[in-house]
């Protein structure tokens, strides 16, 4: 057994040209996935015509908060778009986590005649790219009266994310040992009482993935907001810095998109590096990735 | 279906022997009605669209005036439509562009950190983080710093010699197309990484021990042993990668629109253009359908592999 301390825990051997090699490309690595972002973030510091002209050593480090506090007072105001991104990425957070663990504790625990086709159009639904479908889903929506409606976003952005969610959510359920239930039915819990109280520190976790999935997807979604949204009043983040970019507002300022891309990037950030076991667990072998997630 | 619903609760006891005895704890009734709000949903607005799509392809559907039926004009159509054979073009050659290089990156950055050496843990976070931000966020960063003259990206080329810095990266066709590659290649690769890195943790160790015995350099080990007992992850990722780049959109639609001319449009810009600033439904919707059947065909290649794995 003298040979396992030269082996890591892949069961590779471990030799010094691999830990030169690791540090090196590791270092390497980090400055090539960091530096593009901290740049940004470094650009939204910078006022406008700094960003756009070439750089001159006598202004490139006059640090501004400017575009910033244009962005809460100036025409090109995105606090409201903020706002609205905010209201759609926690709703559809919130109702994609309901109706998930539902469903999740339905086909998990129930036996129910229709269950393997509901189960079916589930995962046929992940075939369904929303992004070939928005054509008549748009119709459909005006129809329905939910464009121009941040509900109407909120319910788009849920069924979007649901098929990956009831997926999690059944796991999760799966993995609870049965008997546990069993003993709140003899103390007479209803089906209600058993998953808000005894279920829930186990499908926790679960429910957290989905969340955060649900989250990070409607804060970032663009298509779809861009689509079904033509009042100015309701747009999000994403549809309002393209109206930025395309001058709707006056004369592009490259400050306003720098900082408006701080303000998008900070909530993914913080929630990918606060509940990252959560993202990766959910990520498991990819099963659960539907063509909305890989195109965002 | 109705038999569920209204079927009287038997005691277990009297129960046909053929049938399951009927649960006491989970009522079929309440496993229905559990599952059916999220059914709704996916009914309502994915299945829905689908099937309106169907019919709308076989009609003119113009935003105001009457429908017409079409036939299967659309359909016929699609063969002279220049514009989308021109988009499915450009976007298989996107496609083809990145496809490698995500799966190479993605590779190399999950050999970086599949061991638990230290700092594996930071580095996993941070190659993941680009793909966190989203292609939308990094599509706006990418744009102030493809600006010629100022921005990072012609700022390093002309420190490093390669360029005047004075490149327009953005009214070319081809150098938009390049830039756009090299943003997705570096924002998407974490996903194939973290994919890549759980296969390959679950490799067991003794593998590796016992091809160390029989004197196997490291290239042959990953040759060997890791790439082929990876064979359904590496295909997953591609699979995901694939579905992906066949549906770019956000990109190219912050950072060109497309242009210049249709030099840079994708399939999925291509029928957004067509429905909403041609107002061309019908015919937008047949594209739809065509783009749904490849999909579907190649996310019920990821299904199957995923069962194959099981």
């Amino acid at each position: 057994m003298s040979s396992t301390s030269s082996r890591n825990d892949t069961g590779r051997r471990e030799t010094r040209t691999k830990r030169v090699l690791y540090a090196v490309g590791g270092t390497g690595a980090f400055g090539v996935f960091t530096v593009p972002l901290a740049w940004g973030l470094f650009r939204s510091v910078q006022p406008g015509e700094v960003i756009v002209a070439a750089p001159d050593p006598a202004t490139f480090f006059d640090l501004t908060a400017e575009n910033f506090v244009a962005l809460v007072t100036g025409p090109g105001n995105l606090i409201r778009a903020v706002g609205n991104s905010l209201v759609v990425a926690l709703c559809t957070a919130a109702l994609t986590t309901v109706l998930a663990t539902a469903a999740g504790y339905g086909f998990a625990r129930f036996r129910f005649r229709a269950a393997p086709v509901a189960f079916a159009l589930v995962v046929a639904s992940m075939m369904v790219p929303f992004q070939a479908i928005l054509t008549p889903l748009y119709l459909q929506m005006n129809l329905m009266r939910l464009t121009d409606s941040l509900l109407g976003l909120v319910l788009f952005n849920t069924t979007v994310n649901l098929p990956f969610g009831v997926l999690v959510m059944r796991n999760a359920f799966s993995s609870v040992p049965g008997e546990l239930e069993d003993s709140a039915h003899i103390d007479g819990a209803s089906t209600f009482r058993i998953v808000t109280s005894v279920l829930r520190p186990l499908i926790l976790p679960g429910a957290a993935t989905v969340a955060l999935y649900a989250f990070l997807a409607a804060w970032t979604e663009f298509l779809g907001a861009l689509t079904f949204l033509t009042d100015r009043d309701l747009y999000t983040l994403p549809v309002a810095m393209v109206n930025l970019q395309q001058g709707t507002y006056g004369d592009i300022n490259f400050g306003y998109i720098a900082a408006g891309s701080v303000i998008a990037m900070i909530p993914c950030v913080v929630l990918y590096v606060a509940l990252q076991r959560f993202y990766v667990a959910g990520l498991g072998r990819g099963e659960g990735l539907s063509p909305a997630h890989m195109a965002r | 279906m109705s038999a569920v619903l209204s079927a009287p609760a038997a005691a277990p006891t009297d129960a046909a022997p053929a049938r399951r005895a009927r649960s006491l704890t989970h009522p079929p009734r309440t496993g229905l009605l559990l599952v059916a709000p999220a059914l709704a949903m996916i009914a309502v607005f994915a299945l829905a669209p689908l099937a309106f799509a169907l019919g709308i392809s076989f009609t003119n559907w113009p935003l105001i005036g009457e429908v017409e039926f079409a036939g299967l004009t659309n359909y016929v159509n699609i063969g002279n439509d220049l514009g989308f054979l021109r988009a499915v073009g450009y976007t298989l050659l996107y496609t083809a562009i990145v496809t490698l290089p995500i799966l190479v990156l993605g590779y190399a950055l999950a050999v970086l950190v599949r061991t638990r050496r230290r700092g594996a843990t930071l580095l996993r976070t941070v190659f993941f983080l680009p793909f966190v931000v989203g292609l939308t966020t990094l599509s706006f960063i990418a744009l102030l710093e493809a600006q010629p003259g100022s921005g990072a990206v012609n700022l390093v080329l002309a420190a490093l010699g390669l360029t005047d810095g004075s490149t327009a990266w953005l009214v070319d066709g081809r150098l938009a197309t390049v830039l756009i590659s090299v943003l997705v290649i570096w924002g998407v690769s974490g996903l194939t990484m973290l994919l890549l890195m759980s296969g390959m943790q679950a490799i067991p160790r003794e593998v590796y021990e016992s091809a160390d015995l029989d004197g196997a350099s490291w290239w042959q080990q990953e040759w060997r042993i890791t790439i082929p007992m990876l064979r359904r992850t590496i295909a997953m990722s591609l699979v995901i990668s694939v579905i992906g780049s066949l549906l770019a959109f956000t990109q190219f639609y912050i950072l060109t629109s497309g242009g210049p001319g249709s030099a840079t449009t994708t399939v999925v810009l291509h029928i957004y253009k067509r429905a909403f600033v041609q107002l061309q439904l019908g015919s937008a919707t047949a594209l739809s359908i065509v783009l749904v059947v490849v999909v579907a065909l190649v996310t019920a290649l990821q299904l199957r592999l995923l069962r194959g794995e099981e």
